[in-house]
């Protein structure tokens, strides 16, 4: 397969996101530039440029009319896909780490820092998408706030029902999504290591975490149970589950502040794919010159992305030998 | 300003037209090819400030393919931001094509990886004894021959070129893996030993005289009544008909070079040597009846 090469961003990638429909890709980086590219050809559509600090997190609503960004600049904004304006900012007192829109696109929460004494919290807007998309409440629906460790990434889980919190001491919180109650509190990853992303399968119904214990971990939504784990030799950033065939891509690499000490050999700087169910290792794709940062997979699971330290994104389109690759017994399953 | 526009200095001028001044590079060309394909012949400084042309040759397929209606309207949308009015098309400073990139998904990808990399020139001492030794040559420690030192055809008659008490015919040592062990140094840390004061020395002391010949008896026949006129290769022709004969001495007169009439035939088993003894006893060669029997122990 062929990468193309989006050289949108002059710092290291913080995330990129998939539309629903997978044609456009959207990317953030330390840069304050949010761009938004075609992934059919790699041309980039245009860039959303208001915010004032690294951007950390983006997300494209449902219905492709919205794109939610937060930044550590306090903001969180909204823009109009289309046009590329601003139709909304909210102030906070801290930085915000990750945003993400409710299944239905109504809700959109957002994780922030903690830091100047404030706690960290998972806020709550309530989005309208009228004729006049800068008619968005001030208000928030929904304040939670963590007390005991911050919370890192955040996601909502099958039908909205909850709010799942990964934690900077390696534990998922399940927060019930219309009172903001904690349902329950699990360490599945390593005590003290943070969890730094979090990514939902298609049906919202399990989730996989990417923890700085060299571990991925794919947890049941519904009662926070582990059913497979993923070892890597690095830390991990990021980790995405891909639709179509039963894969998980894992990214990570060493701390950035090591990367100028280690050759790109022995880096790691590869995109790992493991077998979902078996959670063997079976490839990976390198290209990178830094730890991967983030990685998206296309929703139809032809193609997936990836973004580095290095600053660069690379898309990449599945070839067949991607979707040859079976083992034994889901080939007689097949067959059947 | 102007008055250094007006007043060009000729060095100026030269300079000017070469690669230091970036306006003076000409504009891409396009032209199309018979074949459909289109040729561009651009120009553009690279880092060290020496003018690049650059000639790229691009054929245009178009791709169609089904959408969502959604999708198909996005792609109409106008640029923004920092692409607003650029053209339609990925662009160069933003968007190229990597290298291609093989993946292909293996089951055991970790111990295909590990095996790719030792056949990628990992260095020796990463490699296991095993594939140390397969690509090594079986060599006799007797006669430097390719064969193993039990097939040495050498063996009951010369000592192993190493020279010390190695027992030249041990079956067990023809891998060549065991010759460190069994050459006797000791405990083996390296470093100088006496050779009285190597391991086995006081059980070989005084074996070493007829040790030879105590084992060349075993399958070795004596062969008398043999013609004046006889060859050592005939006779070794005669007798390797039973098996592998190691040894052929025939007793020739040092003066005219004639055989005296006895001969001796090692044989690697004793079975064997029995066998031809058998046999050849009373056989007629070259107008005589060979007597054969096995020869005795010196002692």
């Amino acid at each position: 397969m062929r990468p193309i090469l989006l050289q949108g961003h002059e710092r290291s990638l913080n995330q990129i996101k998939y539309n629903r429909d997978g044609d456009l890709l959207f990317s953030v980086a330390k840069d304050k530039v949010v761009c938004a590219w075609y992934t059919s050809n790699g041309e980039r559509l245009g860039t959303y440029s208001g915010h004032q600090g690294a951007v950390w997190t983006c997300d494209p609503s449902p219905n492709g009319i919205l794109l939610a960004t937060g930044a550590a600049d306090n903001t969180i904004k909204l823009w109009n896909i289309q046009s590329g304006e601003c139709v909304k900012t909210w102030e906070n007192p801290t930085a915000i780490k990750r945003v993400q829109f409710s299944e239905d696109g109504s809700r959109l929460l957002a994780v922030t820092e903690k830091r100047m004494g404030y706690l960290g919290t998972i806020v709550v807007y309530n989005i309208q998408y009228g004729e006049d998309l800068t008619q968005q409440s001030d208000e928030q629906d929904l304040k939670i706030t963590c007390e005991e460790s911050k919370a890192t990434v955040a996601g909502w889980s099958y039908l909205d029902k909850y709010i799942i919190a990964c934690h900077e001491d390696g534990s998922v919180s399940q927060y019930d999504s219309k009172t903001g109650d904690l349902d329950s509190n699990i360490e599945i990853h390593e005590y003290d290591t943070s969890i730094n992303d979090i990514q939902f399968s298609t049906d919202k119904t399990y989730f996989i975490t990417a923890g700085k214990d060299k571990t991925a971990k794919i947890v049941s939504a519904r009662n926070l149970e582990v059913l497979k784990s993923y070892s890597a030799d690095t830390p991990l950033n990021t980790a995405a589950i891909t639709p179509r065939k039963d894969f998980v891509i894992l990214g990570g690499g060493q701390a950035a502040m090591d990367v100028t000490t280690t050759s790109a050999r022995q880096g790691k700087f590869e995109a790992r794919f493991y077998h979902k169910i078996f959670e063997d290792e079976i490839g990976r794709v390198r290209g990178h010159f830094g730890p991967l940062n983030t990685i998206a997979v296309h929703p139809q699971g032809t193609a997936y992305s990836s973004g580095g330290e290095d600053g660069y994104v690379r898309m990449h389109n599945f070839d067949k030998s991607y979707f040859d690759f079976m083992y034994e017994v889901e080939r007689e399953a097949s067959r059947k | 300003m102007s008055a250094k526009v007006a007043g060009r200095e000729w060095a100026e001028d030269v300079s000017d037209n070469e690669a230091n001044d970036p306006t003076a590079i000409p504009a891409p060309v396009t032209t199309v090819n018979k074949d459909g394909t289109k040729t561009t012949v651009s120009y553009k400084i690279d880092d060290s400030g020496r003018r690049v042309k650059v000639t790229r040759k691009t054929r245009t397929t178009v791709h169609r393919e089904k959408v969502n209606p959604e999708v198909a309207e996005r792609r109409t949308w106008a640029k923004f931001g920092l692409e607003k009015g650029k053209s339609k098309g990925p662009q160069t400073d933003t968007t190229s094509v990597g290298e291609n990139i093989v993946f292909r998904p293996s089951r055991d990808w970790k111990s295909v990886q590990a095996a790719e990399a030792k056949e990628g020139g990992g260095k020796a001492e990463e490699k296991s004894l095993k594939e140390q030794l397969r690509d090594k040559k079986v060599k006799c420690r007797i006669c430097s021959g390719e064969h193993f030192t039990a097939r040495c055809p050498y063996k009951d008659t010369m000592a192993p070129i190493g020279g010390d008490n190695e027992p030249a015919a041990d079956p067990m040592a023809e891998d060549g893996e065991q010759a460190p062990k069994q050459g006797g140094l000791g405990t083996g840390q390296g470093g100088y030993v006496p050779p009285h004061m190597r391991k086995g020395a006081a059980a070989n002391a005084g074996e070493r005289m007829g040790g030879k010949f105590e084992r060349d008896d075993l399958a070795t026949l004596r062969v008398t009544n043999v013609s004046e006129m006889a060859e050592e290769q005939e006779l070794r022709d005669m007798f390797e008909r039973f098996g592998r004969v190691t040894r052929v001495f025939l007793a020739k007169d040092r003066e005219t070079g004639r055989a005296k009439g006895f001969a001796f035939i090692s044989f690697v088993d004793r079975a064997e040597a029995a066998r031809a003894c058998e046999k050849m006893d009373g056989q007629g060669y070259r107008h005589l009846i060979l007597r054969v029997e096995f020869a005795k122990r010196t002692t």
